[in-house]
């Protein structure tokens, strides 16, 4: 008998092992490469950054944040990613549904034409600041000469301070509008064609037929291509750094380049580690406010 | 031109917006695909062809610039580097988030959906607030301008991205594929290795394709952590594309740019048959 719930025990300890071994190792190694950075971000953010040791120093409370908050050149950087943020992430989705509406007309190189909207989206972020750089190039540059054509121009993409931050928005527009194309052409087939073929024979008219039947169908899709493309625009960098690097001066000088520069080229491990913090939690705020606002605007249609 | 008058016999009217969608949709996909194009054909100038006004589309190809800066940029080594760490970080995280992904799925754990949660979250965690601890550990440890560092490094957004798409496709998997399995006799691994693997092969294939891609292009880290040995393309191409003190190379930029972008689209165009297939066909066959 006690042999029996011996074995019992065992056995369900083995199951649970071998259970958790699933998860495990996913665990351990995000525990290693992703909680304790964020640990040590932390830690060096309250504290002096001792450059003989190269590690943290003194603990000095929020002294590093205080400095930050009144540093101007930081809130310079978070306005710029803010106006791109608010910009580029409207601009992206809408012009990705709108696309996928185009595209997805039945012909037969409907196909090839889904598949070739894949190639913008591979290319590396870097490779797209640097051919739109060249493309965009006030004297030799394709745009200028294609703008002039029709007698626009000269203009100075990167010279001028709200030009620059356009050529930012282009060139994440290409990079990233294909993804959304995607997966709205996926969405708009699934939709189910005979609430529109009903709708039609109602007599609804077509913006009645996209206000009140297919943006409610679309919502869900649209709120996660949102927080999808949301999640990777504040990631922004690489474009911004092969493009403009935050320049002219310091107009397209987002978050990330300026954490970047403070930390890598100025030393400024214990100021940035504070910056890094602060993004950190503001990320994670607006996410979840997005997240809870998907899930609210869902329930309303 | 049959096409279009045979795919729609159904509604005569919209004859006419359906050929402007047609048309508008394949001038916008010309529009997004031009800039790689104009690329690749720039790679192939001449410097004299390069700086030109008009723009020439019409010159005599050369492969000078690959020759040259295939020496003077380090670019094979930078290539092998590339190629090691997005293969090294793909392969890790394909095995580990793939099997996370199948507990979060299938496995009921205790506490294993705060970790899925939490996981998930991390998807949001900006890459510049693990630069800088990451690069003073590896520093203290040694570890600076190492592919290991890298590839651990790149494993930290990739883990979750690996378990957050196979999650979603062993979801749509049939329960009663392992239920059956492990009726006659099959372990938890068993029927993991022996069944649900197999059948998954196409989504496993087109995700460790897409993580490796994520890991081919990565940049912050790579500039982070790398100097000269284990430094990958992406840090060549912003070392380029910023060099303004030589002027602008776009002969070197287009070049280097086209050895990056095209097997990675060659890779992306073979996955996305996969990935419609490995989602339509999922259990059914096997």
């Amino acid at each position: 008998m006690i042999q029996n719930t011996r074995d019992e025990t065992l056995g369900r300890a083995a199951d649970l092992a071998t259970r958790w071994s699933f998860m495990m190792p996913s665990i351990i190694l995000l525990l290693v490469t992703l909680a304790y950075p964020i640990f040590y971000t932390i830690d060096i953010s309250f504290s002096t950054f001792d450059i003989t040791t190269f590690g943290a120093g003194e603990w000095v409370g929020w002294a590093n944040y205080e400095e930050v908050l009144n540093d101007y050149r930081f809130w310079d950087a978070l306005k710029v990613t803010l106006v791109y943020l608010v910009i580029a992430l409207p601009l992206q989705v809408t012009l990705g549904f709108a696309i996928a509406f185009l595209i997805n007309a039945e012909w037969t190189g409907r196909g090839m034409v889904r598949a070739l909207f894949i190639i913008p989206m591979v290319v590396a972020p870097v490779v797209a600041g640097g051919i739109w750089r060249m493309i965009l190039d006030p004297l030799w540059g394709l745009m200028n000469y294609a703008l002039q054509s029709i007698s626009i121009g000269p203009l100075d993409w990167f010279g001028d301070p709200n030009l620059a931050m356009a050529a930012v928005i282009i060139i994440d527009t290409w990079r990233w509008t294909p993804f959304i194309v995607l997966i709205a052409t996926a969405a708009l087939l699934a939709l189910p064609k005979d609430v529109f073929e009903a709708a039609k024979i109602d007599g609804a008219n077509w913006w009645a037929t996209l206000w009140s039947i297919a943006l409610p169908l679309l919502i869900p899709i649209i709120t996660a291509t949102f927080v999808i493309r949301w999640l990777g625009a504040v990631k922004m960098f690489d474009i911004v750094l092969a493009a403009t690097y935050g320049g002219p001066g310091k107009a397209t000088n987002v978050l990330n380049l300026f954490i970047y520069e403070e930390a890598f080229r100025s030393l400024r491990f214990a100021e940035s580690s504070a910056m890094a913090v602060i993004v950190l939690v503001l990320t994670m705020v607006l996410t979840g406010i997005f997240l809870y606002g998907s899930r609210k605007l869902e329930k309303r249609f | 031109m049959t096409a279009l008058a045979t795919s729609t016999p159904r509604r005569p009217s919209g004859q006419f917006g359906h050929r402007i969608r047609v048309v508008s949709g394949v001038v916008i996909t010309l529009l997004f695909l031009f800039p790689v194009f104009w690329m690749v054909l720039t790679s192939f100038k001449q410097q004299v062809d390069i700086f030109t006004s008009p723009p020439k589309f019409f010159f005599t190809p050369t492969i000078a610039t690959y020759v040259e800066y295939f020496r003077r940029a380090d670019i094979e080594r930078r290539l092998i580097n590339t190629v090691i760490v997005a293969a090294g970080s793909g392969l890790l995280s394909i095995v580990v988030g793939t099997m996370a992904g199948y507990a979060l799925a299938r496995i009921r754990l205790r506490g294993g959906a705060t970790f899925g949660v939490l996981i998930l979250l991390s998807r949001g965690v900006p890459p510049i607030a693990l630069a800088v601890p990451m690069f003073l550990v590896a520093r203290q440890l040694g570890l600076t301008d190492k592919h290991i560092t890298l590839i651990l490094a790149y494993s930290t957004f990739l883990i979750p991205y690996v378990m957050w798409l196979m999650r979603s496709f062993f979801l749509s998997l049939p329960l009663e594929l392992e239920e059956s399995a492990m009726i006659d006799g099959c372990s938890r691994y068993g029927a993991f290795f022996k069944i649900i693997l197999p059948i998954s092969l196409p989504g496993l294939i087109s995700t460790l394709i897409f993580s490796m891609i994520l890991a081919w292009e990565e940049l912050l880290f790579a500039l982070v952590l790398t100097n000269r040995v284990a430094s990958t393309i992406p840090v060549a191409i912003a070392g380029i594309a910023g060099d303004t003190i030589n002027g602008a190379n776009w002969g070197a930029l287009t070049a280097v740019g086209t050895i990056t972008v095209v097997p990675v689209v060659i890779f992306a165009l073979l996955v996305q048959k996969w990935l419609i297939r490995g989602l339509a066909d999922g259990a059914t066959k096997g």
